[in-house]
């Protein structure tokens, strides 16, 4: 006998652990790898399980699920008009997204491009009212580099603290959302008030020039500029030298290290790239849809930009596929607040969809094994007999 | 008690009664295989010491025992039955404690919270528990106060809270990693007493270190493990020696390895003066050494590991600073030097972590090859691949690297392919010196014989070769000169072909006199 000094607790592990012994159960093994056309595979089937869920929610709630599934294809992808109002949302995603998976492939997290965002539409805004009579393509021209600036600004800090101090990014770029968003609220109301609102509070509008020239229906030439950066980001990653050492020191950072490649010169570079990509996103959304600089201009984009780039898991091909999906979503969402859907439904139904995709990306990393444990059957035949394990791989 | 297991153990018991038998156990790590064929027979009553390097596969196997890892194969026998465990919990659930190198504790929480977390009672007031949990600890004279918070006891005093941790889950088998590495010699001593006490109880304790006098003082029998193999299961210490023990761990000699011929040596091409670094937790791990290395020769670097030799090693690589000294190579002084300007001096670096430092594992067998030599391979702004895969498809020829696709990610090619493929990677650069750590740890014979004789090769085209591994067999079959490490010390410089294995073994074992 072992002391009598306490309880004999492992009675109760004990017989939790018996069940085990009968039922052949799931483990689930981290795969080596994951092949991009089963990540595809799997972002399809996440969205289509979320779609069979979000139908019962629909039902429950009072509505007709084929109705509303049949506006939310129509509105979002039936026809120019339509394609374009997606591509209208898709923009500020796919460079936001663009933004985040820039730092993400160095293993950071840019947790604050939507202020990052804010900051980039605020000095582009700026530079608008300093610089009011440029030439339109100039001035815009000129816009988006200060955006880009603004970004860089916004991110600065964090950056160096990170690659310096080994800060943690995440919380220090978050915190400057709120202080970005504080700062275009009291230009508002201060030094930017626009004298000709009365008493209305609000920022002088920008200059007639100041817009981006529209390209079909609703969208903006913004969209090719995602296109093109995306492009330059996957060319820079994949051909160039400064590409390999920005994947070296993201896998595999004692390797970076090893190789004579400076981490903290790699950190600075992919959070400050960040930041100006996600300034740019900000200038981008006001040049491209605003009138004039307000809070609410980034209107989440920057936020979603991070799901973007999880879900695109940090590849530019990837950020293209979800913002596109990811802008079909939202607009499919409002408009099928005309059919009578509430808003809070339609905005849960667009939270399953997203969450059926990030859920479907990260199971797919995992493969299922049935293991049927050694012994099975009741404790008195296990004793001297194990039966075979039986583990075979799904 | 309640399972029918515990009746038989009997206070006092050295019945030679088995609790523990793993048999015939298997774990593979990408590129490593950790345990191969391992066994460890435990028996009611007995501290029982699992022996080997660092790298042996001690701790692995000890994880397969707690449940942490699953094994790729062999069996694991609690108390005569067979047994899978799934998760710690598992193993827990089977009686098996594990106290870890890190312990796991939560420093807000007092003594008893700590030791009851997870598995308290349900129906006690907390009174109650602090009694039991005092109980406990007066029965092992285990001195701690049940009511302390975590954060406020010295390590030794962690130490014990997680073996009264052990023990409140009931644990009659208790597993400690390396537990004197971070004890004073009194807490050291105290904790021998413990478990003395315990095993006097009928309990048993697996006890891993590789400190063979504190093995011979405390542990009843021991078992061996090198290479991930078992290789000696002595039932009894009585009349064994430090030697013997040293000797078991380094292993007999095995496999012939053919002896370079002898060629002169030319001039210094690595000269290190009172070298000295510090470890990564800031302690002095490397005092003043002093090595030279000529063209054309193998300078062989022995000891137990943890002496110094990483350091030593990633000093020379510029992985890590140091605290005093000079390093030259050839003419050029790179001390303080990068990484970078060294290996362009013509240092070749054959890392002891093969995946994870020598070579990116996510990374493309590509993108791997051209580690060294990326920057010669730019068109402009541009990397130009096709040369890259053309450097790459020389290199996994010259050096017979089999792979399938030069684009697949790098931890998909065998441990023997992973050594060819970056040892040739380091050696395309015509290098002055190459510096190799434990180059064959872990590989099966073909690629030990194959990095064996290309570091042969290299010798005789004149490359000066720092060979720092724990193959004694290897050391003194391939060294021209070999040098023993101990406690971050040159304690010994040797003729290899003068000198036994024994003396080798003392030096290691500090007993010898430099």
């Amino acid at each position: 006998m072992t002391e009598p000094t306490h309880a004999p607790l492992h009675t109760v592990a004990r017989g939790r652990a018996r069940w085990h012994r009968v039922i052949v159960r799931p483990v689930l093994q981290r795969r080596a790898r994951v092949a991009p056309a089963a990540q595809a595979i799997a972002f399809v089937i996440g969205i289509v399980l979320a779609l069979i869920a979000g139908a019962m929610l629909l039902w429950g709630s009072g509505n007709d699920p084929v109705a509303v599934y049949e506006r939310m294809a129509e509105s979002s992808l039936g026809g120019f008009d339509a394609l374009s109002r997606t591509l209208l949302r898709a923009t500020p995603l796919a460079i936001a997204g663009l933004a985040v998976a820039v730092a993400g492939s160095m293993g950071l997290w840019n947790i604050g491009a939507e202020g990052q965002m804010m900051a980039g539409a605020t000095v582009a805004a700026g530079f608008a009212m300093v610089a009011g009579d440029l030439p339109g393509p100039v001035l815009i021209v000129l816009m988006l580099v200060a955006g880009a600036v603004g970004g860089v600004v916004l991110v600065v800090g964090p950056a160096l603290a990170r690659a310096y101090l080994g800060v943690s990014e995440i919380i220090t770029t978050l915190m400057l959302v709120e202080v970005a968003i504080r700062i275009v609220e009291w230009l508002k109301v201060g030094p930017w008030k626009d004298p000709e609102s009365f008493g209305f509070a609000q920022i002088s509008p920008l200059p007639d020039q100041a817009s981006l020239p529209g390209l079909f229906g609703q969208v903006h030439i913004g969209v090719l500029f995602a296109a093109a950066l995306l492009l330059a980001f996957w060319l820079a990653v994949s051909r160039t030298a400064w590409g390999y050492e920005l994947r070296m020191a993201g896998s595999s950072p004692a390797t970076a290290r090893y190789a004579g490649i400076s981490l903290q010169r790699k950190v600075l570079t992919a959070l400050l790239l960040s930041g100006g990509l996600a300034g740019l996103a900000g200038a981008i959304e006001l040049t491209g849809t605003a009138t004039r600089l307000e809070p609410g201009l980034s209107s989440g984009y920057g936020f979603a930009g991070i799901i973007v780039a999880a879900l695109a898991l940090m590849r530019p091909s990837g950020v293209a596929v979800v913002a596109f999906v990811f802008g079909a979503v939202l607009r499919g969402g409002q408009s099928i607040q005309t059919l009578g859907v509430t808003s809070s439904i339609a905005t849960i139904l667009q939270a399953m969809i997203l969450i059926g995709a990030l859920v479907a990306a990260v199971l797919l990393n995992y493969r299922v094994r049935w293991v049927r444990p050694v012994g099975s059957g009741t404790d008195a035949d296990a004793t001297e007999n194990p039966a075979s394990a039986g583990a075979s791989g799904v | 008690m309640s399972d029918p297991g515990d009746a038989a153990v009997s206070p006092g018991s050295g019945d030679g009664r088995v609790v523990v038998d793993l048999r015939g156990i298997r774990k593979e790590f990408p590129g490593v295989v950790a345990c191969d064929d391992a066994n460890l027979t435990v028996r009611a009553g007995t501290i029982h010491a699992l022996l080997g390097e660092n790298g042996a596969g001690k701790t692995s196997l000890v994880n397969v025992l707690g449940g942490v890892y699953l094994p790729d194969d062999g069996e694991i026998w609690v108390h005569g039955r067979q047994r899978q465990f799934h998760s710690p919990a598992d193993a827990i659930a089977a009686g098996i404690g594990m106290v870890h190198q890190e312990f796991r504790l939560v420093p807000t929480l007092t003594v008893f919270e700590n030791v009851v977390l997870g598995s308290a009672p349900r129906y006690l007031d907390m009174g109650q528990i602090i009694e039991r949990v005092a109980h406990l600890a007066a029965t092992y004279s285990l001195q701690t106060d049940p009511s302390r918070p975590v954060w406020q006891l010295s390590v030794g005093e962690r130490q014990r809270v997680e073996i009264l941790k052990a023990l409140w889950r009931d644990a009659d088998v208790l597993v400690l990693d390396e537990p004197t590495a971070v004890l004073t010699p009194a807490e050291a001593a105290d904790l021998g007493l413990t478990l003395r006490s315990m095993a006097d109880r009928g309990r048993s304790v697996i006890y891993i270190s590789h400190k063979l006098d504190e093995v011979l003082s405390v542990c009843d029998e021991a078992t061996v493990l090198r290479n991930g193999v078992t290789v000696a299961q002595p039932r009894s210490l009585a009349g064994i020696d430090r030697s013997d023990l040293a000797e078991m761990m380094v292993g007999e000699a095995a496999a012939e390895i053919q002896r370079p011929t002898d060629q002169p040596s030319g001039d210094v091409v690595l000269a290190l003066e009172g070298v000295s670094a510090l470890s990564d937790r800031g302690l002095p791990a490397l005092h003043s050494v002093d090595i030279d290395v000529r063209a054309g020769e193998i300078v062989g670097v022995a000891g137990v590991s943890g002496n110094g030799q990483r350091e030593l090693a990633e000093a020379i690589a510029g992985l890590r600073p140091t605290t005093a000294g000079t390093m030259q190579l050839e003419e050029a002084d790179i001390t303080g030097a990068s990484p970078r300007a060294r290996s362009r001096a013509g240092l070749a670096y054959v890392p002891e972590d093969r995946l994870g430092v020598g070579l990116a594992p996510t990374m493309s067998v590509v993108d791997n090859a051209v580690v060294r030599s990326y920057r010669s391979m730019r068109r402009r702004m541009m990397l130009d691949l096709r040369r890259c895969e053309d450097f790459c498809r020389r290199l996994v020829e010259r050096f017979g690297v089999q792979v399938g696709r030069v684009h697949e990610p790098v931890s998909a090619l065998s441990g023997g392919n992973l050594q060819r493929l970056l040892l040739g990677r380091e050696l395309t650069g015509e290098p002055k010196v190459l510096v190799a750590a434990q180059p064959t740890r872990g590989l099966d014979v073909a690629g030990i014989a194959a990095i064996q004789s290309q570091i042969v090769a290299q010798r005789a085209a004149g490359v000066g070769v720092l060979l720092i591994s724990e193959d004694l067999d290897e050391l003194l079959a391939l060294s021209d000169r070999l040098i023993v490490m101990y406690e971050g010390e040159v304690a010994a410089r040797m003729d290899p072909t003068q000198v036994t294995r024994a003396e080798v073994g003392a030096a290691m074992a500090g007993t010898a006199q430099a």
